[in-house]
């Protein structure tokens, strides 16, 4: 049952739903002038209101996650201590400040999972909006921010869903805004053709995925006997159970398993369902391009982590070489295996720094693949250890893929162009932008003391104690191979000489977003065990 | 009754002319129709299910399904002029500039 008290668990989706229609009434309800003074200060209106409003509702989720500071019980009630109160027993501790509460009516669980995902998905969004603002949106600068907002509703829905109605009206929530935002600047031929390409990869994918519930549905209620009369057959921890029992849906569970993970691959664009992704990222806004390959990404996988393990855990299976190979721990061994060697091998002969970047969110996917595969570990433990690993590198890799293509951004803006050849001396035309790109790049490619390094190696350690060492030895093998295509960016940065030698500017916008992102590298790199302590309570989720 | 087992029969072959239509046809039109055809495969399938234990789980889902494919189509069609308008073709081989 729905109960009133619910509302404050779903307080950061309403209040993003919320903040998404005041964007576009504000733009709407005023009477904007024709000239481009008015037409600046409507952009800067809209944007300034998204940005504002996204970091006051990262605030409340941080608030309300408790993570930073749990409000004692015996403080004395005022109104004050009253709202902090109500806003955390609607967090991922409960009430109680012990106990995660079940999903509501069976549908949304707010564990830790969901909270954590929550505040890496909204932070993403703010810094993508702190990237807009010095883009130009061209004539209704609002519907712009609106869907990104939209889009980061969808996403929070999608990694606390734990039902497949719910699952798959998230993953259209989040697709349809991400389609538009792609394709948003129509003049632009690139822009229009990415757009295109992310639709029809992206319909394709949700009828796969659809295919793949309804095959799953199909399973739990073949395995029942008789009428139903509990309407609870699309939840995800009723149709692990339904399989439980047996029965002959065994097949049908099986194929709705191998639909639903092609489904979200696409999402997460890994081999053999990134065809898509490298010229998406290439002719979307740049600030969009960021979105979509860390946002998007990550929401895909907790989705992808809820639903297998929810869902399928009995078909989980083994990853280690030998007799026992098998189950979706196994395929996704093979998937991560493809998405190294393919990710990183295309990404070597790329000329376009953007394109680059873009072969290379497509390899770090695999990095994350391996991760789940943690999950073919026995031990519950190492398992709980998987699921961190996993939740450390999105983070990390959120804020670095932020970082990086924001950088990009404020170069194009400057020079005009994102190949290569455009960061030609960006060293001696803007060092702290120099500098940020530079650990942007080193992070990405795993060197220590930055973030990269520490998510790399506890995925590393995951893929090791799920019994896959051989999957451990190609991605080490991979990430060596990597730092070449890194290396061009900082020779091009640092080395070559400039086409001109005047100084660029950069908007103050997107200064603002990448260095934040690169402090958050630093921070996350040199004192890892602030966000793993966190990481680690993961375990306590309800039903996983 | 027809047996559950027929109908699931009917929804993989047109799931499966869905997917061939999407990988083969190159009228961006076409590639929309077999997306829905896509759909409706999966429809019919959760619509069989729901009718063989008398449970309307599957009957919601698929109400949900329509709809969203109704908005997903929008976008896609407001793409497709936009790509018109500049290319003056709806063949998804020409939208081609991006490659590598």
């Amino acid at each position: 049952m729905f109960q009133i008290t619910d509302i404050p668990r779903l307080l950061p989706e309403i209040l993003l739903l919320v903040l998404a229609l005041l964007v576009l009434g504000s733009d709407i309800f005023e009477r904007w002038g024709r000239t481009p003074e008015a037409q600046l200060e409507r952009v800067r209106s809209s944007a300034s209101l998204t940005c504002i409003g996204l970091g006051l509702v990262f605030v409340i989720a941080l608030l309300q996650s408790g993570y930073v500071f749990r409000l004692p019980d015996d403080v004395p009630a005022n109104l004050f201590t009253n709202i902090i109160r109500n806003l955390q027993s609607g967090g991922p501790a409960g009430p109680t400040g012990a106990e995660t509460l079940p999903p509501i009516i069976g549908a949304f669980a707010t564990d830790h999972l969901t909270m954590i995902a929550r505040l890496a998905l909204i932070g993403a969004a703010f810094l993508t909006s702190l990237l807009c603002l010095d883009y130009r949106p061209n004539a209704h600068p609002a519907e712009f921010y609106a869907l990104i907002l939209f889009a980061t509703a969808g996403m929070c829905l999608m990694a606390g869903a734990t039902e497949l109605v719910l699952a798959y009206l998230a993953v259209e929530l989040t697709s349809i805004p991400l389609y538009i935002l792609a394709g948003y600047f129509r003049n632009d031929a690139r822009s229009a053709e990415a757009g295109m390409k992310y639709f029809l990869f992206g319909a394709l994918s949700s009828g796969i995925l659809l295919y793949g519930m309804s095959l799953a549905y199909g399973s739990a209620a073949s395995a029942m006997a008789g009428a139903v009369t509990a309407n609870d057959l699309t939840q995800l921890a009723r149709i692990a159970e339904l399989a439980g029992q047996g029965g002959a849906g065994g097949g049908v569970l099986t194929l709705g398993m191998l639909f639903v993970i092609a489904g979200v691959g696409y999402k997460i664009a890994v081999v053999p369902f990134h065809g898509w992704a490298p010229d998406v990222y290439q002719g979307a806004p740049t600030p969009i391009t960021a979105f979509i390959s860390t946002a998007s990404k990550a929401a895909g996988f907790v989705l992808l982590l809820r639903l297998l393990v929810s869902a399928f855990p009995a078909l989980a299976g083994s990853a280690a070489l030998g007799p026992d190979l098998g189950g979706w721990t196994s395929l996704l061994a093979l998937l991560a295996l493809l998405t190294l060697l393919v990710g990183n091998l295309a990404a070597l002969p790329q000329t376009s720094a953007k394109r680059l970047l873009a072969w290379s969110s497509v390899a770090q996917a695999g990095f994350m693949l391996l991760a789940l595969v943690a999950w073919a570990a026995p031990q519950q433990f190492d398992r709980d250890q998987g699921v961190a690993a996993l939740l450390y590198y999105l983070v990390v890799y959120t804020l670095t893929n932020l970082g990086a293509f924001g950088a990009l951004a404020a170069v194009a803006l400057a020079v005009g162009g994102d190949e290569i050849a455009d960061l030609n001396g960006l060293a001696r035309r803007h060092l702290p932008l120099a500098v940020l790109l530079t650990l942007c790049v080193l992070s990405l490619a795993g060197v220590p003391p930055l973030a990269g390094f520490f998510a790399k190696f506890y995925v590393f350690m995951a893929g090791w104690q799920a019994g896959a060492p051989w999957l451990v030895v190609v991605a080490l093998a991979t990430t060596v191979v990597s730092l070449y295509y890194y290396l061009r960016l900082l020779k091009a940065i640092f080395i070559e000489p400039p086409a001109e030698n005047t100084p660029l500017t950069t908007p103050p916008g997107i200064t603002a977003a990448v260095a934040l992102a690169v402090a958050g590298i630093v921070v996350l790199g040199l004192f890892p065990n602030l966000v793993l302590n966190v990481f680690s309570r993961v375990q306590l989720v309800a039903g996983l | 009754m027809v047996p559950t087992a027929y109908y699931i029969i009917l929804s993989a072959a047109l799931f499966t002319i869905g997917v061939l239509g999407v990988l083969i046809r190159r009228n961006a039109i076409v590639v929309f129709m077999s997306v829905e055809l896509m759909l409706n495969a999966a429809n019919l399938a959760l619509v069989a299910f729901a009718r063989e234990r008398l449970n309307v789980d599957g009957q919601v889902l698929v109400f949900f399904v329509i709809t969203v494919a109704a908005a997903e189509v929008a976008v896609g069609l407001a793409l497709l002029v936009a790509i018109f308008r500049t290319k003056n073709t709806a063949d998804v081989d020409e939208v081609s500039t991006l490659k590598g």
